[in-house]
């Protein structure tokens, strides 16, 4: 009588779980091959790798906890408003009104919290979809922090901020990395041993379910907002520190930065697939990336043209990759030899093929190197 | 085999949405140990008369007991604390948890850890495996494969060991359970069903398949046009007799 299944997973049956991290380290791996054969001297250099470590730092807060919220099926375009306004608030709280900084950066963190509160309040009470109330409250955000400092740029602080954003354990790792990798790995055992993080995950996959066992789905999505706007508040306040000044146009870009990190990380954005340690994967990747632009001095704005095509080829990858999963063949190489699997693998060739092209491009034609400006 | 007394007893139950009468005083018995399956066509009323037993509706009408007391729940959750609980046709699983976390879904067991509330997966693995094998005979391959990743009479067996985890369950309704499922699974299902009575629970399955009814039940209640028109001992009956009830063509004759 017993349904015993004794068969052993296939290599491939086992492997897919981790596709998640495979795909990050995969192209992680290209991108040191690629910067190994054209750039090696500068793109390996201890200060180029103490950079990159350094801008990731800033995103991995914000990766974490946008993780909770994808999973959870929402989207939260104001992180980059939400950091922009608290490290303002929290700068003239220091400059003008003479707050101690380590009264100050708690209070921004806390109302980044507030501003996460605002988001969660008014997507699950106003039933306003997540992409459309984030979005106006990033304007709303960005309109404060432009209204309190106008065009000012407040700058020199305090040591402690500046530790927070650019210090350094002499023979060690900058400080802000230790503050990056604390919060993914406080995000993982939020994950995987918290209430919070059950129902996160059971929000996502299913939330009829999740609703029938009795669990308040809209208050742990209220909560994933609320991790959302404080960590954003954090990495302001650590973006504040790193460049020692902050203004209201500060942070432009963090949101589509972060998903397309939590995103090629193997986070589904329709939800219930979460992976911290891809968010971190991902986090590397994008700096990476960026740098390895910078190195070859690609102009600047390539690199938003870089972030968009990472987060549409990973998105179509995923989605590929679930649509095999309800097909039922369980095999990740059967799902490659379908003829949509076959298109999918000359999609992604193409894509690649570009990106070295683009690369190659501009280290030929970005040879000089005096620098411009 | 069957007690004296019903476990559960639904007398003159009668269930009016505004002007439409779905359910018209039905009793219905259903004895410890045994299956009853609940057979009809669609708008019968098979679903209404389970969501009443379930507490997801309330009757306009009429009385129920459960083990001779008389009962009147306000909402679902009253009735899985006096022992009764479904399992639905979409199982209410999340597919992207693994089965101990769907098995404990919304009841997890959780230890303190520095003081800190932390959430005992290895305790909910454990436990899962014990009840998947001591009561229902099932034994996964693996424990930390996702549940969407099990095939669907696995998936049943976890979704019917959460309902059987609670201690005090006594009544298991089963709501079209095979209907998703080939041929392989249905049988593992109905295996499941039995495994499920014979700890002296009371199944009530409602199904559409008659093949599935016949091979597991005891007892068939028949529902056609909001009564009950009759209830066979599955060992006396056949399905022609049961279709015809079903249809309605024994009144005819």
């Amino acid at each position: 009588m017993a349904i015993a299944v004794s068969e052993k997973p296939s290599i491939t049956e086992r492997l897919e779980p981790y596709i998640a991290i495979i795909g990050p380290m995969v192209m992680i791996l290209a991108i040191l091959v690629f910067m190994g054969i054209v750039e090696p001297a500068r793109y390996f250099r201890a200060t180029n790798l103490n950079l990159i470590l350094l801008d990731a730092a800033l995103y991995m807060p914000m990766a974490m906890a946008m993780t909770f919220v994808i999973t959870q099926r929402g989207i939260d375009l104001s992180i980059g408003s939400i950091a922009a306004l608290s490290a303002i608030i929290m700068a003239f709280l220091i400059k003008q009104y003479g707050f101690s900084v380590y009264v100050a950066v708690p209070i921004a963190i806390a109302l980044g919290a507030v501003m996460g509160l605002i988001n969660g309040l008014i997507i699950t009470r106003f039933n306003v979809p997540d992409l459309i109330g984030t979005l106006a409250m990033d304007l709303v955000y960005r309109g404060f922090a432009l209204v309190l400092a106008k065009g000012l740029v407040l700058a020199r602080f305090p040591d402690f901020l500046t530790d927070m954003g650019r210090g350094q354990i002499p023979g060690f790792v900058p400080i802000p990395v230790l503050i990056g990798l604390a919060t993914m790995i406080g995000g993982y055992v939020i994950l995987k041993r918290t209430y919070f993080g059950r129902y996160t995950v059971a929000i996502g996959s299913n939330p009829e379910a999740a609703e029938l066992t009795g669990i308040s789905v809209n208050r742990h999505k209220v909560y994933a907002y609320v991790l959302c706007g404080a960590c954003a508040a954090l990495a302001g306040v650590m973006l504040t520190g790193k460049l020692n000044a902050i203004q209201a146009t500060s942070a432009p870009y963090f949101n589509l930065h972060v998903i397309a990190a939590v995103v090629v990380g193997g986070t589904s954005l329709f939800g219930g697939r979460a992976s911290i340690i891809g968010s971190f994967a991902g986090v590397l990747l994008l700096s990476m990336m960026i740098n390895a632009l910078v190195t070859l001095r690609i102009e600047f704005f390539w690199q938003s043209v870089a972030s968009g095509v990472v987060i549409i080829s990973s998105v179509a990858l995923y989605t590929w990759m679930q649509k095999k999963d309800r097909d039922g063949s369980n095999r990740f190489l059967s799902g490659l030899k379908t003829p949509e699997g076959q298109k999918m693998l000359r999609f992604s060739a193409a894509l690649i093929g570009v990106l070295i092209a683009l690369l190659a491009v501009g280290a030929l034609f970005a040879g000089d190197p005096n620098p411009s400006g | 085999m069957m007690a004296e007394i019903p476990l559960v007893q639904m007398r003159n139950i009668t269930k009016k949405f505004g002007g439409v009468t779905a359910l018209l005083n039905v009793d219905l018995d259903a004895y410890a140990g045994e299956v009853l399956a609940i057979v009809g066509d669609n708008g019968a009323g098979k679903s209404t008369l389970i969501k009443i037993l379930t507490g997801v509706y309330q009757p306009s009408d009429g009385q129920m007991s459960l083990a001779g007391k008389p009962v009147a729940f306000s909402n679902h959750a009253e009735a899985i604390e006096q022992g009764i609980d479904a399992v639905y046709q979409t199982l209410a699983l999340a597919d992207h948890l693994d089965p101990a976390a769907n098995m404990f879904l919304g009841n997890e067991l959780t230890r303190k850890v520095f003081g800190i509330t932390m959430l005992d997966n290895k305790r909910m693995r454990e436990e899962t495996e014990r009840v998947l094998l001591e009561r229902l005979g099932v034994r996964l391959k693996s424990l930390d494969a996702s549940t969407e990743s099990l095939s669907g009479g696995q998936r049943q067996a976890v979704a019917i060991a959460r309902a059987v985890y609670h201690e005090g369950l006594r009544v298991l309704v089963m709501d079209e359970p095979t209907a998703a499922l080939g041929p392989q699974e249905t049988a593992r299902t109905l295996k499941l069903i039995e495994a499920v009575k014979a700890q002296g629970l009371v199944v009530i399955l409602i199904s559409h398949s008659l093949d599935d009814v016949f091979q597991v039940s005891d007892r068939i209640h028949v529902q056609r046009r909001g009564q009950c028109v009759g209830v066979v001992k599955t060992s006396n009956s056949n399905v022609q007799e049961v279709l015809g009830m079903i249809v309605g063509a024994e009144e005819a004759a």
